[in-house]
Parts: structure tokens; sequence; C-alpha cells
């Protein structure tokens, strides 16, 4: 629990001094992380890794077609699936980074939907009825 | 590199800074190093007309976007890059524009998503509702269903019972007829006065101004003026309409 949390679980209205004394403290021993170049470095590190892997093992496999010697083939094909096994990693990570920032926006899209969504409600609650209005009127010229 | 300012003692530092600040939505920069302050205990304005730059630059305060170049301090420290909800938790709070309340939530579950940084939902009901007792009697409205000045004061108390050493209001004002913006401003000047830094991003320079000890004014993504409220009267006019100085 932060010094904030228990400030405020003693139900006290600090004063002013105490406030910046607490946003100093916090602010200093805050780890900036700086999240957003991490996600777009591991992303480019991702693709990177998925497509170097896939061109290394198309390689490795080629020349090991070249090679008589039955040791040579045995290592280019080891090297070649493990080039594969880099290349999903790769992907995994390529698509870790990428869907996180994708669910962000759509994430962020959910919430403005929703919220467009109420302010209709509201107002379409919030507008008289125009045939109640009508009927009204026309009762009213009636009498 | 130092995590604190330059040449200055964290005690003298302002508690929210920017300086040089630049930053862009893809390849299209709208900030072009702004420079802004907000020293302890007072009440800074930033004004400026519509598409100048003032929630963009907001957004980079709060941390919601990263500045391209330039540095963010909070009480002297480096904090450019960290992320909002970080922020949000050492004490810089930020009312973004558009209210940011949760429509479909009553006001009481609008108030519990603040007990994740301040305690017990009961004390914190018990602040808000003493400064807001309109939103008390409105405790089991969706907030979505509350007037446009109820939200502002619904998304201001939600703020203030995080107990926030700095605040930053972008637009109060949208929205909402003169009479409500003049309660919220005199709530805002009540909140100064309890000690809390202010930075109100403001369109609307005359509702703020009345309560600003600074301003600063934003013409094409730079402050292009900063000082006393009443000096920066004339600028006001050119900054607005573009008249050339």
């Amino acid at each position: 629990m932060s010094e904030r949390q228990r400030a405020n679980h003693e139900h006290s209205e600090p004063p002013a001094a105490e406030r910046i004394a607490r946003l100093e403290q916090e602010a200093a021993n805050l780890k900036v992380r700086n999240s957003a170049k991490r996600d777009g470095i591991l992303q480019a590190v991702g693709a990177l890794v998925m497509v170097a892997g896939v061109v290394v093992a198309f390689v490795a496999y080629q020349l090991s077609l070249d090679k008589a010697d039955d040791r040579d083939i045995e290592s280019l094909i080891i090297l070649a699936i493990s080039m594969l096994g880099v290349s999903v990693a790769g992907a995994a990570v390529f698509l870790r980074y990428s869907l996180a920032r994708f669910l962000r926006f759509w994430l962020l899209r959910q919430l403005y939907e929703g919220q467009a969504n109420v302010d209709r409600l509201v107002g379409a609650l919030g507008q008289p009825n125009s045939s109640e209005e009508h009927e009204v009127a026309g009762s009213g010229g009636k009498s | 590199m130092s995590l604190v300012r330059n040449g200055r003692e964290p005690a003298d530092a302002p508690l929210l800074e920017l300086v040089g600040v630049r930053a862009a939505y893809g390849g299209i920069e709208v900030l072009h190093g702004v420079d802004l302050a907000v020293p302890r205990g007072s009440v800074v304005a930033l004004l400026g007309a519509n598409g100048a730059g003032k929630s963009t630059t907001v957004k980079v305060a709060a941390g919601l976007l990263p500045p391209t170049t330039g540095k963010v301090y909070v009480a002297g420290r480096d904090v450019t890059g960290a992320s909002c909800h970080d922020l949000a938790r050492i004490g810089v709070c930020t009312i973004p524009e558009g209210r940011g309340v949760f429509p479909n939530l009553t006001v009481r579950e609008n108030l519990w998503m603040a007990t994740q940084v301040s305690g017990r939902l009961d004390s914190l009901e018990e602040g808000a509702y003493a400064r807001f007792p309109l939103l008390g009697e409105r405790r089991t409205q969706l907030a979505g269903s509350l007037s446009g000045g109820e939200q502002q004061m619904l998304a201001l108390s939600r703020a203030l019972v995080t107990d926030p050493a700095v605040l930053v209001l972008d637009e109060l004002s949208m929205g909402l007829a003169p009479i409500v913006v003049q309660q919220l401003y005199d709530i805002v000047a009540q909140v100064a006065q309890e000690g809390i830094s202010i930075l109100v991003v403001e369109q609307f320079a005359r509702a703020v101004l009345g309560i600003a000890d600074r301003a600063a004014i934003m013409v094409n993504g730079v402050v292009a003026h900063a000082g006393d409220p009443s000096e920066l009267q004339s600028e006001l006019s050119s900054a607005y309409l573009g008249e050339n100085e």
C-alpha cells in the first residue's frame, strides 16, 4: 500500500505541504518505463526474428541439398529446424505486441461506443413523446 | 543521465513542468516545443483557440501521449514516458475533455473506481457528497443520465477523492451553460485554496482567468505568451482571432 493510500485510510484531509511532500516522495520512487517505445521495439524485433528464421531455415535447407556428407546434411537440417522454431517464437512476440496495441484501441473503441449508445438512449428518453403531444394538443382544441 | 532537473533543487521545482515538449500524432507534429510550468499551490490557465494544441499538451502532461522530444517533470523529477496510471497514482490527476465518467455505471459506482487508489468507498462518498450534495441525491442514478454539469461534478469529485497534488482539467466548460461553468469554477477556486496545484486548459478564457494565478496562451502548438492573467488580456484577442501584433 502506498503512502497515499495509507493517508486516505486515516480519513484525514492532509494539508497542502504534506500532499506535496508525498508527491515528491512518490515521484522520486517512480520507476518510469516507456512501455509504448518498448512495445514498438519488441514488435519490430519479433517481426525481424520471424522473417530471419524463415530465411535462414530455407538457406540451410538449400545448402544441405548440395552436401554429400551425412553429418553436414544433418547439421544443416538441424539448423533449419531450429530456425523454424526461432521463427515461430518471433511470430509469437510480434503477435503479442501488435495485438496488445490493437486490443488497446479496441477497448477504447468499445468505451467510446458504449458512451455514445448511452448518450443516444438518454437523449431518446429525454425527448417528449411526439404522438402524446399531438393527442394533448388535439383534445385541448376540442374542449 | 540525471533524472532530476538540472540546476534546480527539487524543493523549488514546479510541481508539473513541460520543457521543450514536441508531440505528434503519427507523422503530424502538433506541439512544437512547449514550455509550461505549474508552480506549487498555483492555478495555471492554458488558453488558446480550437486546434492550438491545448488538449495535446494535457495528454502529454497526463502521460497519455509520449512526447517525441522534450521532458516532463513532476516535482523536479523526470517522468517523461511514464504511463498515465503511474502519474495518477503518484498524485497527478487528469480530468479529460468530455468528462470521462463511466456512463453506464451509477454515481456511486463511478466513485467506487477511485477506491483503487484511495481506500474505502464509504469515506470517499462522505467526502464527495459533502463537496457536491447534488451527487449524494443522485448516488444511484446512472452517470450517463446526469446533466453535463453534474457529470463534470462527478468527474471532479472522483478526481478529488484520490487526493491529488496536481489536478489537470481539460475543457471543464465544454458544452455547459455559463451559469454551470461559473459554479464549477467556484468549486475549482475552493479546491485551489486547499493547496492543490491546478492546470486548467480552457477555450473560453473569461471563465478561468478569474481564478488563475498565471496564464499561458497557446498558438499553433507553442506557448506564445505567458504571465500574469491581467497582463495577457491584450494578447488574447490576437491569439483567438489571429490578428497580427
